[in-house]
């Protein structure tokens, strides 16, 4: 069958790098003889941060804002139907109910069972091949009925301007939602990754962010500051000292935006951002600080960037500040998500 | 023990450690050998605390006594909060010959005039330290004991510090102070941190110091020749940027300071070929260094060459002035650099 065939293909790459057991540094993970969802189709430019408008399910969108999401990447998913979301919610209950009685569960607590919820998220797609956005929501039910269900676990798999040759290049049969996003605890987190495997042959990674695309977000977020105040350009940085250094620079958000403004008014190219663009506007805040303090802030990383449009960490960890602007972001990070799925 | 006494035993006891209960006890020194004996800090702290309460009650122990367990353990646990230091300015001509009577007696005179309620505790300690535990109330209202104020005073030097205190009880404890120290204005010193012993040591310059060496600026005068052996060259810069980190930082174990904050309202300062240039307008940020161990870790930068020596005055104002909050505006407002 396909599985097998895939996993075939899958294992012998993954034991080449003879260090399967260290999760390698995000930045040197491209090393040109893997072959990911993208290959190596990095974009240099993009489109400048436009504002989300939908109508639809706002209150669903509502759910993504509110809450810190881990990110994972999710290879694509075999035979799902967007018909069937009342039946996976079934069986993944059942699934998650029938781990736990086998005692593996000592986390979970004192519920009854679980109420497992899949719902599309119509609207955030942007282009013809972005498959639908499915947001699960995990309740579980006391031992006394009187009490309501509590939400215990949320996630949610997405795929926003995902690279249309490689959508379209995928067999029929499959639905690829690169980018799943968690929030509860990581029990839940890796029963739903299991159920997934099992019933759609997939299989999930976890997603740093590298530096470069820390970097642009921090950029594409500045850009919107026009539009819609982004409060605070914050940069977080960490220094190898002995003990380690961090570094927070919180910069007004109407000057960063000048300075972006004024790099990007010497290129001219409306509506289009270049990775040079980006690069300079970086080096220039970080020649800024060189300045004041005389330090080499490129000799430590750029951990974590923020505004109030949301923040995102190297680890992998996200928050959604404001529904304006979530296409940027989650353009963003399908792309991340496509570059690390392994085909 | 009434009721406010067993909430702030309560509190203060949730807050100390298992392991630090039985030398916080000992130093307490309320209770008998055998009291003590009989209670086991291993316990869940509940039914510690149910079994404290009763040996208070044999010793017939109440409210005072409590306040005092809570500033022995604050004593030897100082690092309850963030410090804030202050600089107590114009001394009077005899405020180098105050005695710890006369400023215990003026201090809570003066407090005790201002407040019909208030609550004050004071120790002196070995090292000179003043510790002195004020609990707020006032005409109407009984002091309140759960957010007491901690002020750390050293006799005939200008530091004080403080913690937990709001900006209403500000003037009255100026006065107090100005009273008791006989000094006649204090000053923020724009330093703070968790650690009260760093701060002190900060600002009393009880660290390893070092200073700039006739030896090296001779060294530097002469400028280096160019060295057949690299290595040896290499060994000589290396040794320059760690007696440059000395300089600004001091040597061996260094005060713990978490962080340092600066607020930049300088001009954009890029390269030449960056735009902002023209501009007249502020750049305007905040930046914030954090680690552990603030002043080991720029330490570190200097030497290992991540800050480029000679340390910028920036930082090494940290060590030099005392302090780690800092506003920076450009010297010559208007002109361009």
């Amino acid at each position: 069958g396909h599985g097998s065939a895939r996993q075939v293909a899958l294992s012998p790459r993954s034991r080449s790098y003879g260090r399967s057991c260290v999760e390698p540094p995000s930045l040197f993970w491209q090393t040109p003889g893997r072959l990911t969802a993208l290959g190596q189709r990095t974009p240099t430019a993009r489109g400048a941060a436009k504002a989300y408008n939908i109508t639809v399910r706002m209150y669903t969108v509502a759910l993504l804002v509110q809450n810190e999401w881990k990110l994972s990447y999710v290879t694509p998913l075999y035979r799902f139907q967007y018909t069937k979301l009342k039946l996976y919610s079934r069986h993944l209950a059942a699934f998650i109910l029938a781990e736990k009685q086998q005692g593996v569960a000592v986390e979970v607590g004192m519920e009854a069972g679980f109420r497992v919820t899949f719902s599309a998220v119509f609207g955030l797609a942007e282009k013809e091949e972005d498959a639908e956005t499915v947001f699960i929501q995990i309740y579980s039910k006391p031992m006394f009925a009187a009490d309501t269900p509590k939400m215990v676990w949320r996630g949610w798999l997405t795929c926003v301007n995902g690279d249309p040759e490689y959508l379209r290049s995928l067999p029929p049969d499959f639905v690829s939602l690169p980018l799943f996003c968690s929030n509860g605890s990581e029990y839940l987190t890796a029963r739903v990754k299991s159920w997934f495997g099992r019933t759609f042959d997939c299989s999930f990674g976890s997603l740093c962010l590298s530096s470069a695309t820390l970097n642009w977000l921090a950029a594409l977020w500045t850009g919107c500051h026009p539009t819609c105040d982004i409060g605070y350009l914050k940069l977080y940085w960490s220094m190898p000292t002995q003990p380690t250094l961090d570094v927070e620079y919180t910069v007004n958000p109407h000057d960063a935006w000048e300075l972006w403004n004024s790099i990007c008014a010497q290129d001219g190219a409306e509506d289009m951002v270049s990775v040079e663009e980006v690069q300079r506007f970086m080096a220039g805040l970080e020649t800024h600080l060189f300045r004041h303090f005389k330090i080499y802030l490129s000799a430590g990383s750029l951990v974590k960037v923020s505004t109030a449009l949301g923040s995102a960490h190297q680890d992998g960890k996200i928050k959604i500040g404001s529904s304006d602007y979530i296409t940027t972001l989650l353009t963003l990070l399908t792309e991340c998500a496509l570059l690390k799925t392994p085909v | 023990m009434d009721g406010q006494a067993k909430t702030i035993l309560q509190r203060i006891i949730r807050k100390i450690p298992n392991k630090k209960l039985e030398v916080t006890l000992k130093s307490w020194d309320r209770l008998s050998t055998e009291q003590l004996e009989s209670l086991d800090c291993t316990q869940p702290k509940w039914l510690f605390l149910e079994n404290l309460i009763s040996r208070c009650g044999e010793k017939r122990l109440g409210l005072k006594a409590v306040t005092k367990l809570e500033m022995v353990y604050y004593i030897d646990n100082p690092n309850q909060g963030t410090w804030q230091a202050f600089q107590l300015m114009e001394a009077e001509d005899d405020a180098v010959s105050v005695s710890f009577t006369q400023f215990r007696e003026r201090f809570k005179a003066n407090l005790e005039e201002d407040f019909r309620h208030i609550s004050i505790r004071m120790k002196k300690l070995e090292d000179g330290a003043i510790w002195i535990r004020i609990a707020w109330g006032d005409n109407f209202r009984k002091p309140n004991h759960l957010k007491p104020t901690y002020v750390v005073h050293y006799l005939q030097t200008p530091y004080v510090f403080f913690l937990n205190f709001m900006s209403k009880h500000k003037p009255f404890l100026y006065e107090a102070l100005f009273r008791a120290t006989r000094h006649t204005s204090i000053k923020e010193a724009h330093l703070s941190g968790r650690s009260l012993t760093a701060l002190r040591d900060l600002v009393m310059r009880q660290y390893q110091q070092v200073f700039p060496t006739k030896d090296r600026t001779l060294k530097e005068r002469n400028g280096t020749p160019l060295h057949p052996n690299i290595e040896k060259e290499h060994a000589e810069y290396a040794e320059r940027r760690h007696q440059m980190a000395c300089e600004a930082f001091g040597d061996g174990i260094l005060p713990k300071l978490e962080r340092a904050v600066y607020k930049l309202e300088t001009r954009y300062r890029g390269n030449s070929s960056n735009t902002l240039n023209d501009k007249d307008e502020l750049f305007r940020g905040v930046v914030k260094f954090s680690s552990s161990n603030l002043l080991q870790s720029f330490h570190h930068c200097v030497a290992t060459g991540i800050v480029e020596g000679p340390v910028t005055p920036l930082l090494s104002s940290i060590t030099q002035k005392g302090k780690n909050y800092f506003v920076i505006t450009d010297k010559v407002p208007g002109a361009t650099h």
